[in-house]
């Protein structure tokens, strides 16, 4: 097969080699494997953010940071690059750009050169991010402290640095990317389908992929909107969220989380796709209830839209909207149900095989369902008034986004590794590196529970002594956690080093999607002629 | 090259786009669109602590009482001195009451100013209503000027039949007063001070 593929390989005298290969890069492998190397490089800036925020929490008192600002400026700089340059660059332009066109028999991407585009205006968007945190942004202080939320008027008149401003614009650039790669995902899903591949025959991967881009075509818009306004207020002299001029700043509240709330849908969804196909690869079974789980998807990213509020408790709503905005939100729950009783049915009664992608999803259906019943905890108006804005929301979303966002990520990573570099990973360094990360992120915010739950508050540096123990143990986790990523990267850099073939389908019967049909790695343009589906 | 050179598997793809960015063009529209219609939303609603203006004071006046309470602020870079006349007074519902604020420009220069303001719980805006306020129009003050002006209002009659309104005992109405319709943007000259103080 190797041989095979080199020969496909050299047919194609056609496209650039060297550095041009990437920079004019319009194939979707190489754009695929160009963002997921952006991914890991944001994963690693993210990362040492976050364990810059255990240090400083380890103890009471100050003691790396001189101010809670710098502190705060960390946490917000964590949040958008975790968002923005980690996990939606890893799932949606990494693996999504790789396997959507081998999973539908598709040559390559609608839009190749539009593709381009999407990819390299992130490194553009990620540098303006970087130079915000150098820049002022409270006076006489550098960066952006007001939380990955931005909310007016911190944003505005807190802010009066052109830190601000840089970050906005941050904002713009990762905004537009991930809409272009929107128009192209649903493009090429809508229109490129090989014979026979129906919607209702598409894997469920290429189903997740087809509902986060559509919450992005309709979310994102909405926030490059937001904060354009916010752009303006503070440079232009306009007044959507300047009580002074009648404007309002609950209104970007209501404006960001009209976004926000579906952009975490936007980081999980294509989780969810990747975890239904390694489950039913590794318990060698068709995955539980397809259409169940595919509408499932749909249900989630609809319901999604309006449940926005319940991040707002606290802004003096009635309690008839209170109450509209839990059963609402309560009834995501549902269809998230849905899938994680199907991933448990898919695997009852399967031929289970625990290999590193396997533990991964498994790790993934365990800890999303304990961040799933902590959202539902906090779903409740009432709960949230004593809950809003401590640990616990931290512990919450974590374990649906750090715990269950990444898990997925890994997950594909081992399972899609042997395909796109043709190498097998070491399954003990895999294993090391799953068990490594669950056991440390369970030890970080698990305890955050009983933070959260005593009244310690989000985005502080220093609290009082009684918080110490919890945060102790925490931060401990947090370097566990951080041991865990090194033993990834080496990880990694073996695979590669050691060479050892993976062969097509080094899966064995239960991989029944298209890209395993293809050598590994695939060649460079595959599907010269378009495979027929039964 | 014409359209004829454009295969029809290209002209369908440009077609899916070309639908995408319609609607991304129409969802940046109704961010915008949101600005005026939430104003509207809490004009007329009352939502977030909004009082609503009236024209005509109510038919009957009930024996239930409530205590308001009056609060006064001064937004950055407004030299100015605000105060109520009374902290509280207790009125019935539906009586149509008017109330005096106090302003006085400590400055040396004429100076513009505008008060925003809501009520406290937010959930009784929309039963809060003012007949006349001088939070409508801008006060532009001489140097060293005193003025008393009036709020006129009343509690509609409306908020016993709200059950949700029952433990309400104490609503705050509050303004803060801003220098009139900021035009330099939060960097200028009273950028950092505006949001601190």
């Amino acid at each position: 097969m190797d041989t095979i593929a080199k020969a496909h390989g050299e047919d194609q005298h056609d496209h650039p080699h060297g550095w041009r290969r990437y920079l004019y890069s319009t194939n979707h492998k190489d754009i695929g494997t160009m963002y997921l190397a952006f991914a890991l490089l944001g994963g690693l800036v993210g990362g040492v953010l976050s364990i810059g925020m255990r240090l400083e929490l380890m103890h009471p008192g100050l003691q790396f940071f001189h101010d809670s600002h710098m502190f705060n400026v960390f946490t917000t700089a964590h949040g958008l690059i975790m968002i923005f340059f980690m996990v939606m660059p890893a799932m949606i332009g990494g693996f999504g750009n790789w396997m959507v066109p081998l999973m539908i028999g598709a040559p390559d991407m609608a839009f190749p050169r539009m593709n381009n585009i999407s990819f390299w205006l992130l490194p553009a968007s990620f540098t303006l991010l970087i130079i915000s945190l150098f820049v002022e942004g409270e006076p006489g202080a550098p960066g952006v402290a007001a939380g990955w939320t931005i909310y007016a008027p911190l944003s505005t008149t807190g802010h009066p640095g052109p830190a601000v401003d840089f970050a906005i614009l941050s904002l713009h650039l990762a905004g537009a990317s991930s809409i272009l790669g929107a128009i192209n995902f649903i493009t090429t899903i809508f229109n490129m389908r090989a014979p026979g591949m129906t919607m209702h025959k598409m894997p469920l991967f290429v189903w997740s992929q087809l509902v986060t881009v559509f919450l992005i075509l309709l979310a994102m818009p909405v926030l490059a909107g937001a904060i354009t306004m916010l752009l303006t207020d503070r440079n232009f002299g306009t007044t959507f969220f300047t009580p002074s001029g009648g404007g309002d700043p609950l209104l970007f509240q209501h404006l960001f989380w009209f976004f926000g709330h579906p952009e975490v849908y936007i980081l999980i969804v294509p989780g969810f796709g990747m975890v239904s196909q390694i489950v039913a690869t590794f318990a060698r079974k068709p995955v539980f209830g397809y259409l169940g789980m595919a509408y499932a998807m749909v249900a989630i990213g609809g319901i999604g839209f309006v449940v926005w509020a319940h991040h707002m408790y606290t802004v003096g709503m009635s309690t008839a909207v209170q109450a509209y905005f839990v059963v609402a939100t309560m009834v995501i729950a549902v269809p998230t149900g849905v899938k994680i009783f199907s991933w448990v049915a898919t695997m009852w009664g399967g031929s289970l095989e625990f290999k590193t992608p396997m533990l991964w999803a498994i790790g993934f259906i365990f800890l999303f369902t304990v961040g799933g019943v902590t959202g539902v905890v906090l779903a409740n108006a009432g709960v949230d008034r004593s809950l809003q804005d401590t640990y616990y929301v931290v512990a919450h979303f974590h374990y649906v986004l750090s715990l269950g966002a990444v898990f997925t990520i890994f997950a594909g990573w081992y399972y899609w590794f042997p395909k796109m570099s043709g190498y097998m990973y070491s399954e003990p360094i895999g294993k090391l590196h799953f068990w490594l990360t669950f056991i440390g992120v369970n030890i970080v915010f698990f305890p955050q529970h009983f933070l959260g739950l005593s009244g310690m508050p989000r985005r502080i540096a220093d609290y009082p002594d009684a918080f110490a123990g919890w945060n102790l143990v925490s931060s401990i986790g947090s370097y566990i956690s951080g041991v865990g990523a090194l033993v990834f990267f080496f990880g990694v850099a073996h695979a590669f080093m050691r060479k050892q073939r993976a062969g097509d389908n080094p899966w064995g019967a239960g991989a029944t999607t298209l890209e395993w049909t293809l050598p590994s790695p695939p060649p460079f343009h595959q599907y010269n002629e378009l495979p027929l589906i039964k | 090259m014409g359209m004829s050179r454009i295969s029809p598997q290209r002209r369908r793809d440009v077609l899916v786009a070309g639908a995408c960015g319609v609607f991304v063009a129409a969802m940046i529209g109704a961010a915008y669109a949101a600005v005026p219609l939430y104003n509207w939303f809490c004009r007329t609603t009352g939502f977030g602590g909004t009082p609503q203006v009236a024209t005509a004071a109510p038919a009957d006046i009930l024996d239930r009482k409530l205590k308001v309470r009056f609060d006064a602020n001064v937004a950055g870079g407004l030299p100015w001195r605000f105060e109520p006349e009374q902290n509280s007074i207790e009125v019935k519902v539906g009586e149509v009451v008017t109330v005096s604020y106090r302003v006085v420009n400590e400055s040396a220069r004429e100076t513009v100013g505008i008060a925003s303001y809501n009520v406290s719980p937010p959930t009784v805006g929309a039963y809060f209503s003012k007949i006349n306020c001088f939070c409508f129009t801008d006060q532009r003050l001489k140097a060293g000027e005193t003025r008393d002006m009036a709020v006129v209002f009343f509690v509609a009659p409306d908020i016993v039949k709200d059950s949700e309104q029952d433990g309400v005992e104490t609503i705050t109405l509050s303004y803060t007063m801003y220098p009139a319709r900021q035009t330099e943007p939060v960097r200028g000259e009273n950028g950092a001070a505006a949001g601190r103080s």
